[in-house]
């Protein structure tokens, strides 16, 4: 990421739509940023990261984001303005304290912005975060394209000083990751300096009047929202069909128009504020249709609430027809695309619309699957977790009482995939594999008899692992937990965690230890390089083969990308194709079949393996599990 | 040996069956034949496992194990002697001659099992290059026995005695079958052990079989779990590594374990629940496909049975006793009844568990 301050103001600047946040933000007098990563959110995080020191802002990795959401109301409590950023799931994470927070109210001006990802393209799930909103009662904000971000950014800050309140605003994968022009605004000059009166205190008691004033708010806030000109709609008068949409899907709808050619006979109201809806704006616009369609990513969020809106006001706006998600015009699940948008538009005003030719479509399926070689997802080559789970693999094999692996989330989470074995048999949620683990382990007085094994990384660890390792070591649950330590946030880009003793703008900070920590509670505690099969192996093997209790194991080995940005990896990997044997009886391609890392393939021509040396990063692992000593790992400044 | 697959089924992949019906059927009784011959098996702690699917539908895995299920046990058995030029001859297999014996080596003093023959015989026949290197079993560091391989005299007395839990010593076979050299190689095994070694020696697709020149067989009523053992040992207070264990002949009833702090006598009804479920299975008492087999002699401590089966099973006794390296007496008609009648009565009950694994 870039120093967003460094971008002029008036000056059309290509922003992605995170950064166009994180420069609203700035422009809006941000002072404190907190986040925990997680795709799609990351970036607004990192481009404040490496603002901070220009802005003068503090920014940080929260070890997770309910805290990054406290440390943001803070900063609100003392009157300056804070921010915190999350996916879909940190919305759940901090849910406990959004739904406190906003009936203590705030200060300064403080926005949560959730990032979505509908069909979970990075994600666990596709979850819908708007339900915050509604549940909360917060104002919510959606912008459709990286201006909006911007521009909408800044007015929640206003919003939010304004009413006194949390104010949220979501974005999309495809709209965090978006790239457009974007004209930034200035800069301010000069922040407040921040103090807590000590005669405010902010709680939540008495409730039920406390209730009522975050009742008032969301009115107020609605009353301002109305104003801002972020609801707008385009089309004739009385349309055929009125589209309500927002987020990326206004945008496919006014595309989906298009491709059908009835841009003159559909009407799009495009909503950016959400919640509350604007129920006057709404009431004009289905006196004026008598058909309309919900354009909206993932739930009917919108499309149930105006059907609300309607119920109570049916008998003055006379029937009406619905379309979306409760009609089956649009799918329930997954994004929507201008494709599908255009079905939807076309079923209802009777016309056909065929996105491709069948024989294109077929074709192209043809093409691809000659062209493009059957990728699965994988560990990328030299994984320590390919080589964790290996020894996980073999151990519990060797145990043979059909040992079951509770996973979490990270890199690692791929364990269910054949990179990792399919070793992994549960993945719910960021430190969930903890608590399972704890309850799995609590089973032997109820007749569960197969050993349990839990799998965290290291941020996951720090995140939200510890409730359910105390949990466990408390109530004397039996079973071994493998904190995968590649000293790094691997799958969300290698941001620092509580483990790497580095803070967001990359100065020292105190590495807080696994191990210690470990040890603190009193756990047995062991550390294992697992690039070391056989120990590794063994490891496991002894833990679960030994007395009953809790233990963790630490396989601890540098996350291989990380390594190899830092000097690389030491070995020159080569086949001997003398001694391999092939497809034969007696290896049947063991290394390419179920060892399976990407830098090992089998060259057909010879009937042997083979090293691709261009992926291939050196690791060496793969010579520990080759039977006839073929393969050969060779100190890359011998082989150069 | 290969099971033809059912008309118009596809043949399923030889680890794939193996897994089914003999390591997930908790039958496979760890004889490691099918350890080391490719890295799919593995062996730890007297277990045998396959993490990995390898789809080969003609592999030799399921041909050599002694518990895959085959349409007529005794008929592979007839026809892996016929291979080695020997007839069926029931119920204690082929026999060329019958002794007691036990060993006058000074040396082997308080660390053989009974006899001491056994190590006599496999110390000599690598002294005299019948064999080149003899693979054995031994205890490994967490007390579990595993294959071990011998050249000299010490190495064969370090193994000497046994530890009753299976210990997949025909993997430390393939391995050195695996090995570009060409020496011959003898194995002392248990009579699933030498079935296995039979027929690996005779696979059609393992040209190194060959090598395996001496099987020494060693008599067998059942074997426990390595790890089940363990579990005994601890339940029944012993510590620290075994010098020595035994089933003393009836009615003694008892599990003897002997340790640096003393003899333990373990009650059968503590040792039972970790006897190899796949032993049922075995009709063998004697190892009828060894090239010499020896067993405790009924009656008389410090004595051990022969039966000599082979050519190089009688080459090799008769070295032994050439060079007065053991003292051989012959075994009264009633203990060779006693023997006879326990190996039928074996066979009989190995039938009728056959059977009922084929009902299924």
């Amino acid at each position: 990421m870039a120093d967003l301050t460094k971008l002029k103001a008036g000056e059309l600047a290509l922003l992605q739509g995170n950064e166009a946040i994180a420069r609203g933000a700035l422009e809006a007098g941000l002072s404190l940023a907190a986040a925990y990563p997680g795709n799609p959110s990351s970036e607004i995080l990192e481009s404040l990261a490496d603002s901070a020191a220009s802005a003068g802002i503090y920014v940080e990795w929260s070890a997770n984001e309910k805290v990054a959401l406290e440390s943001a109301a803070a900063a609100s409590f003392t009157g300056l303005r804070a921010m915190a950023s999350m996916k879909q799931n940190g919305v759940n994470v901090a849910q406990d304290f959004i739904c406190n927070l906003t009936i203590s109210g705030t200060q300064g001006g403080i926005v949560l912005i959730t990032a979505d990802d509908p069909s979970g393209i990075s994600s666990t799930n596709e979850e819908d975060a708007r339900f915050i909103a509604r549940l909360a009662d917060l104002p919510l904000l959606e912008p459709s394209t990286p201006a909006e971000c911007l521009a909408m950014v800044k007015f929640a800050f206003d919003l939010s000083e304004a009413i006194g309140n949390l104010v949220v605003l979501r974005s999309l994968s495809r709209l965090s990751h978006t790239r457009a022009g974007v004209v930034p605004g200035p800069l301010p000059t000069g922040r407040p300096q921040p103090f807590w009166d000590p005669k405010q205190i902010w709680n939540t008691v008495p409730v039920v009047p406390r209730h009522q004033a975050m009742k008032d708010k969301l009115a107020k806030a609605g009353q301002i929202m109305a104003q801002s000109g972020f609801n707008a709609y385009s089309g004739p008068e009385s349309p055929d069909l009125l589209v309500i949409a927002s987020g990326s899907s206004a945008l496919y709808a006014a595309e989906a128009a298009g491709l059908l050619g009835v841009d003159r006979r559909v009407g799009l109201l495009k909503l950016g504020c959400t919640w509350p809806l604007d129920q006057a704006l709404l009431r004009k616009h289905l006196a004026d249709s008598e058909r309309v369609l919900f354009a909206e990513e993932v739930d009917p969020f919108i499309e149930t609430e105006v059907k609300a809106l309607y119920a109570q006001q049916a008998a003055e706006l006379g029937i009406k027809q619905f379309f979306g998600k409760a009609s089956g015009h649009l799918p329930q699940i997954g994004e929507l695309t201008p494709g599908r948008l255009a079905g939807a538009m076309a079923a209802i005003l009777g016309l056909t619309w065929q996105p491709a030719e069948p024989q294109y479509l077929q074709a192209a399926r043809e093409t691809i699957s000659r062209l493009v070689p059957f990728r699965e997802f994988g560990f990328c080559p030299g994984c320590p977790h390919r080589a964790s789970y290996w020894a996980i693999k073999q151990a519990l094999s060797l145990d043979g009482r059909q040992g079951v692996v509770s996973g979490d989330i990270g890199c690692y989470t791929l364990g269910v995939h054949s990179t990792g074995f399919r070793r992994v048999n549960s993945v719910h949620c960021m430190g969930s594999g903890l608590g399972i683990s704890s309850g799995l382990g609590k089973l032997k007085s109820l007749g569960f008899q197969q050993p349990v094994v839990g799998v965290v990384g290291d941020s996951t660890f720090f995140h939200a692992a510890l409730p359910g390792l105390v949990n466990a070591r408390w109530n004397q649950a039996d079973y071994l937990l493998i904190v995968l330590d590649n000293s790094a946030t691997a799958m969300t880009g290698f941001q620092p965690h509580p483990g790497t003793g580095q803070t967001a703008s990359g100065q020292p900070g105190t590495a807080v230890d696994v191990e210690q920590v470990c040890r603190a509670l009193g756990i047995d505690c062991q550390v294992v390089d697992p690039y070391d099969l056989a120990a590794a192996q063994q490891a496991v093997y002894q833990a679960v083969q030994g007395e009953p209790g809790l233990k963790v194991l630490i396989f601890r080995r540098l996350c291989a990308l990380v390594q190899g940005r830092q000097g690389g990896h030491p070995y020159r990997m080569r086949v001997d194709q003398s001694l391999c044997r092939g497809d034969e009886c007696g290896c049947h391609r063991f290394c390419s079949r179920a060892f399976r890392c990407p830098g090992l393939n089998f060259d057909q021509a010879a009937g042997r393996a083979v090293i691709d040396e261009v992926v291939c990063v050196g690791c060496g692992v793969c010579a520990q599990i080759c039977p006839a000593g073929a393969i050969r790992a060779e100190a890359k400044e011998a082989a150069a | 040996m290969t099971q033809s697959p059912a008309a118009g089924q596809p043949a399923a992949a030889s680890l794939e069956r193996l897994k089914a019906q003999v390591l997930e059927a908790g039958l496979c009784v760890a004889c490691g034949a099918c350890v080391g011959l490719c890295p799919y098996v593995i062996f730890h702690d007297g277990q045998v496992a396959a993490p990995d699917v390898c789809g080969l539908e003609d592999g030799r895995c399921i041909d050599v194990c002694p518990q895959a299920p085959v349409p007529d046990p005794s008929q592979k058995r007839a026809g892996l002697l016929q291979a080695l030029g020997r007839p069926q001859a029931l119920p204690l297999g082929p026999l060329r001659e019958v002794w007691w014996a036990r060993a006058l080596c000074p040396d082997q003093q308080g660390r053989v099992q009974y006899g001491g023959v056994v190590s006599t015989l496999v110390a000599l026949a690598l002294q005299e290059g019948l064999i080149g290197e003899a693979v054995l079993t031994q205890a490994g560091p967490e007390g579990a026995p595993e294959g071990v391989r011998a050249r000299t005299r010490q190495e064969v007395l370090a193994a000497a005695g046994s530890i009753y839990a299976a210990g997949g010593a025909l993997s430390a076979l393939n391995q050195a079958l695996a090995e570009a050299s060409d020496h011959a190689l003898g194995l002392v095994g248990l009579p699933c052990q030498a079935l296995a070694a039979a027929s690996l020696a005779a696979h059609p697709r393992h040209a190194q079989g060959a090598r395996l020149k001496l099987v020494i067989g060693l008599f067998c009523t059942l074997n426990l779990s390595a790890r089940g053992l363990r579990g005994v040992l601890q339940a029944a207070g012993v510590r620290g590594p075994l010098t020595r264990s035994d089933f003393p002949p009836p009615p003694a009833g008892v599990l003897e374990v002997t340790t640096a702090q003393g003899t333990t006598a373990i009650p059968l009804e503590e040792v039972r629940p970790v006897v190899l479920k796949g032993c049922a299975l075995c009709p063998d008492l004697s190892a009828e496909l060894a090239d010499i087999s020896v067993g405790a002699a009924e009656g008389r401590p410090g004595w051990n049975t022969i039966l000599v089966r082979s050519e190089q099973g009688q080459r090799l006794l008769d070295l032994a006793r050439a060079q007065g390296l053991l003292e051989l007496t012959e075994m009264p008609g009633e203990s060779r009844q006693h023997l006879s009648t326990a190996a039928a009565n074996k066979r009989a009950r190995a039938a009728q568990a056959w059977k009922e694994r084929a009902d299924g």
